[in-house]
């Protein structure tokens, strides 16, 4: 994006340092640590309701950690404060370079399918209506929801809003994209086909993908970093090749859809 | 005590929103495409409710002051009176309650249902400024829609009072214009004017601050756009009581 000053490349894409996170007394994030390099694929696992969103929202600023530090390229996000206006300046700044895809996909109700996913590149980008109508439409056709441009969110299956709301963060071509669950609510055959989306995306512009998913199908497949969140805790992370060898007991249960083993559901 | 604490902290960060609003409204960048759009929602929500409101006033103004003026044989001065009551009083008051309860409700609702739904969060991380984006609009929207809807108020409350002075009272045609043009000053016209721009502007800043503040759920939204009818109506029609003791005070 033009209006940014470059970052020297050896700055990660993302460090998290020792944040916690609570709500009122429930501690949700407990001095989380990780490093997620430029242009990898993250994919982030762990049972429900251990903090996975709380997390991505943290690296946006939506949220702000109660401790520690979240380093996007090497801002620290969790010291800006989006009231204060000349903080606000710079949150946005940081936002423009993230693509983000919400849990329930957060499509904006009054807008049709097409301006929903033209939205970020009238906002951001100089494109003529024409380079947009393009753009919009083939992002849509990758997705296969390109009958459905003139629809409302409202009008949409499950499946298709997330669809639609993967098209939106991918819009304006961001150097991250966070994806909280874009698989879930999809049939095996369009889950597969987001994901050699996302592979395609990753090869061609270099984008960094941050991938909250409970398919460990599609974490076998894109993840080339690994990381699994339970109890607040990172059980653990790192290169895909190393997690799947040392075998996390966590996220062997996880893997073979045990019910017992570290994780508990109470 | 504890409620007048509570009052009072609403209060100030009522006044920090609207600072806020102010800001945003005068800076760059503006989203005009949003305020068009808002101020064509809104009218079109507003124009037949406040229509409906105003044309009967007219009316009844014009068949009480027959049976009263007619007591001192002065039915030709009907429509000077007439007049001022709409233009000063009755059109900005209608127009502005029913701005309130239209536009301030569909407003808070639309910004509550955005926020309980994410969609509030997914403007600021496309570096959007939900204050500038959903909020700015509206209240620019209600601030340019009050005025205008108080004109449509003003003719159609005359020609209703005309309509029952003249054809229906029998009130002569001509008297009834004379009188009508020679007690209507621009200050009137100017002073409803106004007085809508201050209502809508309040209506567009509650509206906006009870729709991003909103609680949890879709009862909450609900709440929220009840609460802006009701709090905007009853400012309205203090402030309204207020201004016009002050002008009448100050001789105009
Ligand atoms: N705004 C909030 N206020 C209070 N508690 C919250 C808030 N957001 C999240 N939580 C709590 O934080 C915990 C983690 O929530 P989060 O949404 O991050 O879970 P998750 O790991 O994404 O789960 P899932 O896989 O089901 O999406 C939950 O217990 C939730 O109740
Ligand atoms: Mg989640």
């Amino acid at each position: 994006m033009a209006d940014l000053t470059p970052t020297p490349s050896d700055v990660p894409a993302v460090v998290l340092d020792n944040v916690s996170k609570s709500f009122g007394d429930h501690t949700v994030l407990d001095g989380v640590s990780l490093t997620i390099e430029r242009g990898s694929i993250a994919v982030m696992l762990g049972p429900s309701g251990t903090g996975k969103s709380v997390l991505l929202r943290c690296l946006v600023g939506l949220l702000q950690p109660d401790q520690g530090r979240v380093l996007v390229f090497g801002e620290d996000v969790a010291a800006l404060d989006e009231k204060r206006a000349a903080d606000r300046k710079r949150l946005f700044a940081v936002r423009r370079r993230f693509g983000m895809l919400f849990q329930d996909g957060a499509l904006f109700d009054d807008m049709t399918v097409f301006d929903n996913v033209a939205f970020p590149m009238r906002l951001h980008t100089d494109l003529s209506e024409q380079a947009i109508h393009e753009k919009v439409s083939d992002r849509l056709a990758r997705v296969g929801v390109a009958h459905a441009e003139q629809k409302f969110p409202s009008e949409l299956s499950g499946g298709m809003r997330k669809r639609v709301a993967f098209a939106r963060a991918i819009a304006i071509d961001p150097d991250i994209v966070l994806c909280d669950e874009p698989s879930s609510g999809l049939d095996p055959v369009m889950s597969a086909t987001l994901d050699e989306l996302i592979l395609e995306l990753h090869r061609t512009l270099g984008m960094t993908f941050i991938i909250i998913s409970h398919d460990t199908a599609e974490a076998r497949k894109v993840a080339d970093t690994i990381g699994m969140l339970a109890n607040g805790k990172l059980v653990t992370f790192g290169p895909a090749e190393r997690v799947f060898a040392e075998n996390h007991p966590a996220l062997e249960q996880f893997f073979t859809r045990a019910t017992v083993g570290p994780i508990k559901v109470v | 005590m504890d409620k007048l604490l509570r009052s009072l902290h609403t209060l100030g960060a009522l006044v920090m929103f609207a600072g806020q609003v102010a800001r945003s409204a005068f800076t760059p960048p503006v989203y005009l495409g949003e305020t068009l759009r808002m101020m064509n929602v809104l009218a079109k929500r507003c124009v037949i409710p406040v229509s409906l409101a105003v044309a009967p006033v007219g009316a009844v103004i014009s068949l009480q002051g027959i049976s009263i003026f007619k007591l001192f044989g002065a039915e030709r001065m009907l429509s000077s009176f007439l007049g001022t009551a709409i233009f000063r009083e009755y059109s900005p008051a209608l127009a502005s309650v029913m701005v309130a309860a239209q536009a301030g409700s569909s407003i808070a609702a639309r910004i509550g249902t955005m926020k309980v739904r994410g969609q509030i969060d997914a403007l600021a991380v496309m570096s959007v400024d939900p204050v500038r984006f959903v909020v700015v609009p509206g209240v620019l929207a209600c601030v340019i829609v009050a005025p205008l809807l108080s004109v449509l108020t003003n003719l159609l409350g005359v020609f209703s009072g005309w309509v029952f002075a003249v054809p229906i009272g029998g009130v002569d045609h001509g008297a009834f214009m004379e009188h009508l043009t020679a007690q209507i000053t621009p200050a009137d016209l100017w002073i409803g004017l106004g007085k809508c721009s201050l209502f809508g502007l309040g209506v567009g800043l509650i509206a906006g601050y009870l729709g991003l503040n909103v609680g949890k759920g879709a009862a909450d939204v609900g709440k929220a756009a009840n609460d802006t009818v009701v709090s905007t109506i009853v400012l309205i029609l203090l402030v309204d009581y207020a201004v016009s003791m002050a002008l009448l005070g100050a001789g105009l």
